[in-house]
């Protein structure tokens, strides 16, 4: 098979050569040079470039926009995203209009200026001073402008958050995401990377949390592991499992060791206990969020287009965005169709499964969102409930 | 093919250009620790005094370099100080290898447990600096070599030019990371 | 004068000192790494708008264990990605276009008999080839290529547990990329150094072609900018592969929290992009100095606002250096930092536009020829001023929060660089093949090589700005997973169409090359009727360039169509007549 194809290659190779030599003596004969660029070339290249590189391309822009311009994400759902959006909706068209000027411009001069009789020479035009200045001087100005307006927007965008906001603390691994509500004192309880085991996925800093693996988890984890260890007869499966056995010490140790070394007051500690992790956000129209973002392993990206919200998540760093939705699930799905959900994508390449990296947010009306709160349970009480 | 003058010129603007890029690569490195060290979580400790030899070392050296620039111009042989020159670059590394280990026995690590950036940054910014060092020292090796055999004359020591203003450049450029690294 | 030595096959074109040599060298080695590099982007773009299905010719390359069952595997689909864009970035786009241009015009257009070293030229070419072997072994490690995006952020890139390829094939891109950071800074010396001192008699700074000026441009952004990555490189090595924490802090990967504190891989981005985004200066502006030759030369006038043109390549260079934040919008750093990024971002707009409007102008009123070289050339214009016109909404920092990372991004960067640039390469290699081979590369068959080309360009790279603003990520093995997406499998499967035409055309291109140095129409002495002194050299090419003395040069290079003189060219060591001023 391989045989075969290599032969096929070649033999196209070959008889391409064969066309081309073909091609150069048949020129000979004409007593043509072959690769002297001809009248008829300038013409035909030039009208070409006229239509291909000027009305089919002008107009395939033109289609692109009509056919595939509806799968554009809809105008933003968030406060700041609408000004995002005025902002995005004045630069497009500038650049739109800058573009329909400019490329005209030079598939006419390509096909007018071509060599042909009556322009066998060309006009001697080295430099104008002038020319210069008013295109140095119109794009600066035209750029001020854009500066400016995307400055105010940004500032507008970073300022300092409300100070009413609800923080909810976002939380990425690979693959996943896992939120975090600050509960009902608004006061996100502290965290660490060496606390997280078991069901403390987040790695919170609470009593509940240092009781639950200090206590439970962790004790539990180490007796089955030694026991294991006596039942299990094959040394390879014993090295194994003495190996696990060391690290379930080690990190109990650590915890222990970092907790000692870096107390927490009890105003922190108690801020965790009332912190409720799950797995969907939901968030009142209206109503200004603060996400805060943290990541267990890699760079992630929390990417929610239809907010015009985007942030890394960056393992060591705490960083945060906030923003005001303005629109309910139900609102949209009226909207775009039933299919529609408010949707946290994963956009930083962080491994093999960045395609799917997904969390439901859900906009929904104070009264609906205090039901789903109150059906929550708290961490602790989730901890607390595994004795 | 080039005429000698033509030759010291464009060989000694290889060599500046070259020079520029190592600076930059230092520049990069003593940004980035400039921009950890803002963070916090920074060891302090003291600089092992084999770094003052190291210093030391390095200045009497680049000085006799410059010392072999002017005897070879006026005539004479500069074996004597280029092979000084050379003995002061090798002590320089040895220097820099005793700095390590006193290091290590104070408790400042490169890596793993009880390490911290500080080190870390220590270790790789004298590491690459030596690195380029030992380049010096092949380069004054052969040149010292060369003027054994009385290759240099008062019109042409280009390889002994060479040398010493890399020389020169690698020791303003310790003189920054040392001083850089013990008050920045 | 020319080097009397017996050449051997290895000393005239294996270890050969001679810088028209090298730059074939560069030249060949890049568009085979091209072809390489290009066709990993077909078989991920199969995957892309086919989603699941088998494709034979994935099993085929990739084998069983990263296509099982012609399906292409997730982990190898990054790799793909990353391999692309590092490959195309650096072997094609730099070595393989300022290796190629900087090394064979710089002595010739400037007048000199060869570099200023040519025992350094010929190590960074030999560099460039040890980096390039790295890079191939690389391919075929068992854990996989490096996978981490050709930006190679940590922690993904440096700890194997995160991604396979993040173990030895990580290990081995970073070696190779420190070989070819090398090989650069090398060939910079050698470019600097020469446009400086070897310069004949006459020949003013202000009397250089633009390509010099460009070339020699590039090279001092390239020395000033290429060490840092290579610092960057250092600190990541020294993260992976001996436990400290420059860029590591607080992971738990491979199911266990590693010891690493106090690092920041933020500090890695700056470091990153402080190099990465001069480097892509470094691609575009020789390619820019290609095609105002090129333009010049087949308008048959001068290039318009030569002082201009000039200042612009500065000015562009400057503020290159000044941006690299608006890679890193969303990082979480400091917003003020982000207002300063888009002010100098959007700057770099200005330059820029003049030389649009300079391209435009200098087209107006002229009698243009088309070989396949200019339409190239013509090309480039309109490709940059789309990409470029892009530029403006992701240099807006508020702008960017929504179309950072997507297909927005990567519409605007193919454009510029894999459209604009390789135009701009293109345009060089066809118009001097007659320079560097003697013969001429086959016109028809160009002709074939750009329609095809320039269509399917357009055809890929246009339809992901819409892509993008649907909301679409990047390095997504496959859209599938969010219904969000659903509508728009049509956009994917027309990109990957063009992909198919626009990668297999390149073979022709490939194929003219390699049939016209063996078998193409020898070449007159000044085929183009070109004023720049590398014509005034013998078409046959010898050591040392010119037979006797070197010519000496009377003017500037863009005495095309000017009025008085006897043809519609005069070459730059044309005296001046009696009564002629000088531009």
């Amino acid at each position: 098979m391989n045989i075969l194809i290599a032969v096929v290659v070649f033999l196209i190779i070959a008889s391409m050569v064969q066309l081309v030599r073909v091609g150069e003596l048949i020129s000979q004969i004409k007593n043509q040079d072959t690769n002297k660029v001809t009248e008829k070339d300038n013409k035909t290249q030039s009208l070409l470039f006229f239509i291909i590189g000027g009305v089919i391309y002008l107009a395939l822009v033109l289609w692109q926009f009509k056919y595939w311009g509806i799968h554009i994400l809809p105008p933003a759902s968030s406060v700041h995203g609408e000004v995002i959006d005025g902002l995005m909706n004045f630069t497009l068209g500038l650049i739109i209009l800058v573009f329909f000027i400019t490329q005209p411009l030079l598939v006419w001069f390509v096909f007018k200026y071509r060599k042909a009789e009556g322009n066998e020479t060309a006009f001697y035009y080295p430099h104008n001073n002038k020319l210069e200045l008013i295109w140095t001087v119109v794009p600066t100005i035209v750029l001020t402008a854009v500066i400016l307006y995307g400055l105010n927007v940004w500032n507008q965008i970073t300022g300092p958050p409300d100070e009413e906001a609800t923080i909810i603390e976002v939380y990425s691994k690979q693959f996943s995401w896992t939120a975090r509500y600050a509960g009902k004192d608004n006061q996100l309880g502290d965290a660490d990377f060496r606390l997280v085991a078991g069901d403390n996925e987040l790695g919170v800093i609470s009593n509940t949390t240092k009781e639950y693996l200090i206590s439970e988890y962790l004790p539990t984890k180490i007796s089955e592991l030694e026991k294991k260890i006596n039942n299990s007869s094959k040394f390879s499966e014993k090295k194994k499992i003495t190996e696990k056995l060391k690290k379930a010490k080690k990190q109990k140790e650590r915890i222990i060791n970092y907790l000692s070394d870096n107390p927490r007051s009890s105003e922190k500690l108690l801020s965790a206990e009332d912190d409720i992790v799950t797995n969907t956000v939901h968030l009142v129209v209206d109503k200004p969020v603060l996400l805060k973002f943290r990541s267990q392993d890699v760079i992630h990206s929390a990417y929610l287009p239809h907010f015009r919200v985007q942030m890394n998540c960056v393992p060591g760093m705490v960083t945060q965005f906030a923003f005001t939705p303005t629109q309910t699930t139900k609102e949209m799905k009226e909207q775009e169709g039933e299919d529609f959900e408010f949707i946290l994508l994963c956009n930083k390449i962080c491994g093999i499964a960045h395609y799917n990296m997904q969390m439901k947010f859900i906009v929904e009306t104070q009264a609906e969102y205090d039901k789903w709160m109150k059906e929550q349970e708290t961490l602790s009480q989730k901890l607390l409930t595994q004795n | 093919m080039m005429d000698s003058t033509l030759k010291n010129k464009t060989s000694k603007q290889l060599l500046w250009v070259g020079m520029a890029g190592i600076t930059m690569l230092f520049a990069g490195l003593t940004s980035a620790y400039i921009v950890r060290k803002a963070e916090g979580n920074w060891l302090q400790f003291e600089m092992p005094n084999w770094f003052w030899f190291s210093t030391v070392s390095i200045v009497i050296c680049s000085a006799l370099l410059h010392i072999s620039k002017i005897v070879v111009k006026n005539g004479k042989s500069p074996v004597v100080f280029l092979i000084g020159a050379l003995f002061l670059g090798l002590f320089f590394s040895f220097s820099q290898i005793m700095g390590w280990q006193k290091l290590v026995s104070d408790g400042v690590y490169f890596t793993g447990k009880g390490s911290n950036p500080a080190g870390s940054f220590l270790y790789v910014i004298t590491l690459v600096h030596l690195l380029h060092l030992i380049g010096g020292l092949v380069s004054l090796t052969i040149t010292s070599i060369k003027a054994t055999r009385g290759k240099y004359t008062s019109e042409d020591y280009l390889g002994i030019e060479l040398n010493t203003i890399y020389w020169h450049f690698l020791d303003l450029l310790w003189l920054y990371l040392f001083f850089f690294m013990m008050y920045i | 004068m020319s080097d009397h030595h017996k050449e051997t096959f290895i000393s005239k074109y294996v270890f050969c000192l001679d810088h028209k040599m090298i730059a074939k060298q560069f030249l060949i080695t890049g568009m085979l790494m091209g072809v390489i590099g290009m066709f990993m982007s077909i078989l991920f773009r199969l995957q892309l708008s086919n989603p699941g299905e088998s494709f034979a010719v994935l099993e085929w390359f990739l084998g069983d264990k990263w296509a099982p069952g012609g399906i292409l595997d997730p982990n190898m689909y990054l790799a793909l990605v990353t391999m692309h864009g590092t490959i195309l970035v650096f072997w094609v786009l730099t070595a393989g276009l300022t290796g190629t241009f900087a090394n064979f015009l710089i002595p010739l257009q400037i007048g000199a008999r060869d570099m200023a070293s040519g025992f350094i030229n010929m190590l960074s070419y030999w560099f460039f080839f040890g980096a390039t072997i790295v890079m191939l072994i690389s391919l075929f490690v068992e854990s996989g290529p490096a996978s981490a995006g050709w930006t190679v952020y940590p922690p993904l890139s440096a700890v194997k547990e995160a991604i396979p390829g993040s173990g030895l094939g990580q290990d081995l891109w970073l070696v190779g990329m420190a070989l070819f950071i090398v090989s650069s800074l090398l060939g910079g010396l050698n470019y600097i150094v020469t446009v400086l001192n070897l310069r004949t008699k006459g020949m003013k700074m202000s009397r250089l072609p633009l390509t010099v000026w460009a070339l020699f441009i590039t090279a001092i952004i390239g020395v000033l900018t290429f060490p840092v990555l290579l610092a960057c490189a250092l600190l990541l090595i020294f993260d992976r592969s001996f436990g400290t924490s420059f860029y590591l802090s607080d992971i738990i990967l491979g199911g266990e929290a590693l010891h690493n504190t106090g690092g920041s891989p933020i500090l890695f981005e700056h470091l990153f992009w402080f190099l990465g985004h001069p480097e892509v200066y470094i691609i575009l502006l020789p390619a820019l100095g290609l095609v105002s030759e090129v333009m010049s030369v087949n308008t048959r006038k001068p290039i318009f606002g030569y002082k201009a043109m000039v200042g612009a390549l500065i000015a562009i260079a400057f503020l290159s250096c000044i941006v690299w934040g608006h890679h890193m919008f969303v990082t979480g750093m400091d917003p003020f930092l982000g207002s300063v990024f888009t002010f100098t971002t959007l700057l770099i707009a200005i330059p820029s536009a003049v030389k649009v409007f300079n391209y435009l102008t200098t087209l107006w009123r002229g009698s243009i020829r088309f070989t396949p070289a200019m339409l190239f050339a013509i090309a480039f214009v309109s490709t940059f001023i789309t990409g470029g016109l892009t530029g403006l909404i992701l240099g807006n920092s508020a702008l960017d929060i929504n179309v950072h990372d997507t297909y927005f991004v990567v519409g605007h960067f193919h454009i510029v660089m894999g459209v604009s640039a390789i135009y701009g390469m293109f345009a060089g290699v066809y118009h001097w093949f007659p320079k560097m081979y003697g013969r001429m590369m086959n016109k028809k068959l160009g002709y074939i090589h750009f329609w095809l080309t320039f269509i399917s360009a357009y055809g890929v790279f246009f339809p992901m700005h819409f892509l993008g603003l649907a909301g679409l990520p990047r390095r997504y093995y496959t859209n599938s997973s969010f219904p969000m997406f659903d509508g728009l499998t049509d956009i994917n499967e027309v990109i990957t169409f063009f992909s198919i035409i626009g990668g297999l055309v390149q073979l022709l291109f490939i194929f003219n090359f390699f049939y016209s140095i063996f078998k193409g129409t020898k070449s007159t002495q000044n085929p183009w009727e070109s004023n720049t002194l590398e014509w005034t050299a013998p078409i046959e090419r010898i050591h040392g360039n010119w037979p006797g003395e070197i010519p000496e040069v009377k003017r500037w290079p863009y005495d095309y169509s000017k009025p008085g003189m006897d043809k519609d060219f005069v070459m730059q060591d044309v005296p001046l007549k009696p009564g002629e001023t000088e531009h």
